[in-house]
């Protein structure tokens, strides 16, 4: 009898310890289990968004430029057995595709999970999905495609590996184009599938990236790229960048510079300056275009007009520095001109001489002179100051009329366009003001988005749109622009019919902190903008040469410049006037 | 009457196994529900078989033929599967099954009913004899038996498990057989030993024991403490009352045997505190019924056979929660009657069968006892069993 009783209290004992090991675990312990449990089964997994395509215009219709693929990467488990049905599969269906040495994967003990293919498009994917070999799986990822290469890409740009889009519109409207990925918060099994167990599960869809079409017309794109590459290759020019914008509207349907890159490829450029939007991102000096500027800030003044005169020595000592004339010809110098000469000549005595006007004072550059200049270049005309496009821009600087050392000598170089810091879209959007009857328009480039097939306006903050100078100071300038090619005019380069204007800028570049007064480097600037000579102006075109150590003058960039306005007419079909 | 104790002996449990494997439904289609149900109904067969059919007399004749049968099961399965013969099923390395189609067959099982009926007639006779303790007459033999039994088991199966039980049922046997108690301490004292060698020497049995040892010291969850980890997990996320049926996330892949030796901890995820405090209320309530049967069974064979399906079955459920609650290193020893697998809930229902039949040979007096005590147990059970399918 005793040894039962052994054993019955052996039973006790063990059911005694088992309940109070219970208790302890399933009542004390409890929270600190379900925080653990949370841990081990709660699934955060983020719905990726997809990210909006990009379009340009085709005479009137969107067309895509930038798309989405559906690729696929293929992922194997290295430990498999089926090791060679793996690597005939492979080779067979993608084998451009593969990223990895199979036979070395296979050689890394203890290796579960290998990615040794990517970018596999869908048919290819398919294949091999069908050929049902275990241990290899598929995961669906998106590729962007960039099915016109190398078109645009400065103004499009890339998106990286990461999916976050880089440069250029890509980069600007990342957050419009990439939208917001959705959450989902949920219990899941070992292999984190979802199960619909659990109170707290939560899941967020994402909102997909909008579709955006730019005001960039394709065909004018493509044709200003294949002009560029032409005169590259014709001149001792490296580097091209070229705007065409509607004055009226301040809608950009051409924004391109070259070398570029193929964005698809984007890892392949040997120079990583590539990817810069020239037009937006880089300010520089303008030179002589300014002169339209200056012209312009002193004639809606009420300090000169085009037919003012001055004394023409050739040059100007101001702060003690000699500012020279590029035209030195007899005919000129030594006289009496015009403003209208000066700007034809591009004499840089003239647009000094507008600055002391425009100062009051004949004789010399004064602080009030100073300051009106200020006013029109950086309140008015906005230079030296980021336009609002929908792009990455630069600033650039104007200096202040009245702080620092050489005020009037660095006053006097910035009515020629140089001492000053523009980017190609501020220059040209001033000079759409100084054309189009005196409006400042903030450019754009968004047409707006793409919804359900109709083009929704794009919704800005902060646009200017305000006249700055009066629309007869616009009409002087506008006289003066076209008088500055009345020479190209009769040789019969601009085409009869249509009022053709426009100002070349030729820049010393600053070498070892001064202007290299050699003039063996230069960069070449001209503007200009293209019409029915009975009506308004529609196209401004701005094109910019460079190249390093090269004497790119703005005679050079006209001849470009004239390419490019004879393309426009042609290729947009602009009618001539009478 | 006899009908109470086969509600709590068989169906109350069995009922919550139906129940437990219903959510092996939630990731594997109706399988493990109707491969359990084809278990419990043929448990339910084999315990009618043992209660109303199979006199244990007729059993206790055949002890020996049994126990011979049993050790050559185990013995042709060692060699199938040295032979590499499809017959022999192994999983992770360790057969243990041998393989008939659609079923299979767990000869370890039989090997623990076989040792139970064999130790009681042996025991019983030596005991008459009077040869219990000397050395030629009783241990010779004895070690002989249960060396070979354990040696199958441990180094042909490597199975743990059923050696811990084994080892039970010989020590169950043995304490009421009338041992000397200063021989019996010696055996005991041996056993564990050799116990304790096997297990220093073999580092398959020390990781268990390190991944024990590390998880109730807290340390950083690795592969080996991962299934003791898991089922402490499962078992404090239920709380006072449980997830609710279908809600267990353990089973959905976390807890490694889910359904066979970590049913507890599942049970424990989805009926809390209370669920599990009932289940063991009701093994409690069986062996306590077993004791008190041998108690009132004259000393004998009888008596000893139903000291080996005690130490059996309460080997099985201490081990297997203890275990699973951390507090003895996991040994792969299935929960007796909730466990995913037919074999073992066959035998072991068979046994209990056996017992209830020994049960009615009882004095009349002691009977009427017996009764009032059950029936407390069958009300609770029947309400238990109720509120867990509502």
């Amino acid at each position: 009898m005793s040894r039962i009783k052994i054993l019955k209290s052996l039973t006790f004992a063990a059911l005694a310890i088992i309940a109070v090991r219970l208790f302890f675990i399933q009542i004390i312990e409890h929270d600190t289990w379900v925080a653990k449990a949370n841990d081990q089964h709660t699934l955060l997994e983020t719905i990726t968004a997809k990210r909006g395509e990009i379009y340009m215009m085709d005479e009137n219709e969107p067309v895509k430029v930038v798309l989405n693929q559906t690729v696929y990467q293929i992922i194997i488990d290295p430990a498999t057995t089926d090791k060679e049905q793996i690597k005939t599969a492979l080779e067979k269906y993608a084998k451009e595709y593969i990223t990895a040495d199979l036979d070395e994967i296979y050689n890394i003990e203890g290796l579960r999970y290998y990615i040794v293919a990517r970018n596999v498009p869908y048919s290819n994917a398919v294949k091999i999905a069908e050929a049902e070999i275990s241990s290899v799986w598929l995961k669906e990822g998106n590729r962007r495609v960039y099915p016109e290469g190398e078109m645009g890409s400065t103004l499009l740009g890339f998106v990286n590996a990461d999916g976050v889009g880089q440069y250029g519109v890509e980069g600007s409207l990342n957050k419009l184009l990439s939208g917001k990925d959705g959450l989902l918060k949920t219990t899941a099994d070992i292999n984190k599938v979802a199960l619909s167990i659990g109170n707290d599960n939560v899941k967020i869809p994402a909102e997909n990236g909008k579709d955006v079409v730019l005001s960039v017309d394709r065909g004018l794109e493509k044709g200003a790229e294949e002009i560029m590459a032409d005169y590259i290759n014709h001149s001792a020019a490296t580097h091209a960048a070229t705007l065409i914008m509607n004055p009226n509207t301040g809608e950009v349907i051409a924004m391109t510079s070259l070398p570029s890159y193929n964005p698809g490829d984007y890892g392949r450029v040997d120079d990583a300056s590539a990817y810069i939007n020239q037009v937006t991102e880089v300010p520089y000096e303008p030179a002589s275009i300014c002169k339209s500027f200056t012209f312009s800030a002193a004639i809606n003044e009420g300090k000169m007009t085009s037919e003012t005169t001055y004394y023409n020595k050739g040059y100007e000592i101001i702060d003690g520095w000699k500012i020279r004339n590029a035209a030195q010809n007899a005919s000129i110098t030594n006289r009496e001109l015009t403003m209208k000469t000066a700007l034809y000549w591009s004499l840089n005595t003239g647009s000094i001489y507008a600055l002391k006007l425009l100062g009051d004072n004949p004789d010399g550059i004064t602080q009030v002179g100073r300051e009106r200049l200020y006013d029109y270049y950086h309140n008015k005309f906005r230079l030296g100051r980021a336009t609002g496009i929908e792009l990455i821009e630069a600033d650039g600087y104007i200096e202040d009329p009245n702080e620092g050392w050489g005020r009037d000598s660095t006053y006097a170089n910035m009515t020629f366009g140089q001492n000053l810091g523009v980017t190609m879209i501020q220059t040209a959007t001033a000079f759409s003001a100084v054309i189009n009857g005196g409006y400042y328009r903030t450019p754009t480039i968004v047409k707006g988005t793409l919804e359900n097939g109709t083009i929704v306006p794009f919704e800005r903050k902060d646009t200017v749109s305000e006249q700055i100078i009066s629309s007869d100071t616009s009409a002087t300038m506008r006289d003066m622009l076209i008088n500055n090619r009345s020479y190209r005019a009769r040789l019969g380069i601009d085409r009869y019919g249509y009022n053709i204007g426009g100002k070349s800028g030729t820049a010393q570049v600053i070498v070892d902190g001064s202007y290299d007064d050699t003039m063996s480097n230069l960069v070449g600037s001209y503007i200009g903008f293209v019409g029915p000579n009975t009506e308004m102006p529609e196209y401004v075109i701005m094109v910019k040469i460079w190249g390093e150590g090269e004497a790119l003058s703005g005679e050079k960039a006209m001849t470009l410049f004239e390419s490019m306005a004879n393309f426009t007419i042609d290729y947009l079909k602009i009618k001539p006037g009478v | 009457m006899a009908l109470g104790l086969i509600v709590i002996y068989a169906i109350g449990p069995m009922r919550a196994n139906v129940l437990n494997s219903t959510y092996g439904t939630d990731y594997d289609a109706n399988y493990f529900f109707l491969g359990q149900l084809r278990s419990v109904a043929l448990a339910l067969i084999a315990f009618f078989l043992a209660f109303k059919v199979v006199p244990y007399k007729y059993l206790q004749k055949s002890a020996k033929f049994l126990i011979i049968i049993a050790l050559l099961m185990s013995g042709i399965l060692w060699i199938l599967a040295l032979s590499g013969s499809s017959l022999a099923k192994c999983e992770l390395g360790e057969c243990r099954w041998y393989n008939f189609g659609p079923v299979s067959f767990q000869p370890a099982e039989f090997l623990k009913l076989a040792l139970v009926i064999y130790l009681a007639d042996f025991l019983a006779r030596k005991r008459e004899a009077g040869d219990i303790g000397k050395l030629k007459e009783f241990w010779l033999p004895l070690a002989i038996v249960c060396g070979a039994s354990l040696f199958l088991v441990v180094i042909a199966q490597g199975d743990l498990g059923s050696s811990v039980t084994l080892m039970a049922i010989i020590f169950g046997t043995l304490l009421v057989a009338g041992v000397p108690a200063k021989q019996y301490l010696i055996m005991l004292a041996l056993i564990l030993a050799v116990s304790v060698g096997a297990i220093a020497t073999s580092s398959h049995r020390m990781e268990r024991i390190h991944a024990w040892l590390d998880t109730i010291s807290g340390a950083e969850v690795t592969d080996s403490t991962y299934h003791i980890e898991n089922a402490m997990l499962a078992i404090g996320t239920g709380g006072f009352f449980g997830v609710g049926i279908g809600n267990s996330v353990q089973a959905t892949g976390y807890l490694p045997e889910s359904i066979n030796d970590s049913v507890f901890a599942i049970m424990g995820e989805t009926f809390g505190f209370v669920g599990l405090f009932l289940i063991l209320a009701v093994f409690g309530a069986v062996l306590f019924r077993m004791l008190k049967v041998a108690e009132h069974t004259a000393p004998g064979d009888e008596r000893i056979f139903i000291i080996g399906v005690f130490s059996w079955m309460l080997v099985q459920v201490a081990v297997n929660i203890m275990a699973m609650t951390g507090l003895v290193p996991v040994t792969g020893v299935t929960l007796p009657l909730l466990s995913y697998g037919g074999t073992s809930m066959v035998f072991i229902s068979f046994a209990i069968g056996l017992v209830l039949q020994l049960s009615c040979y009882t004095s009349r007096e002691v009977i009427k006892n017996e009764d009032i005590s059950s029936r407390r147990g069958v009300g609770g059970t029947h309400h238990s069993s109720r509120r867990r399918r509502a």
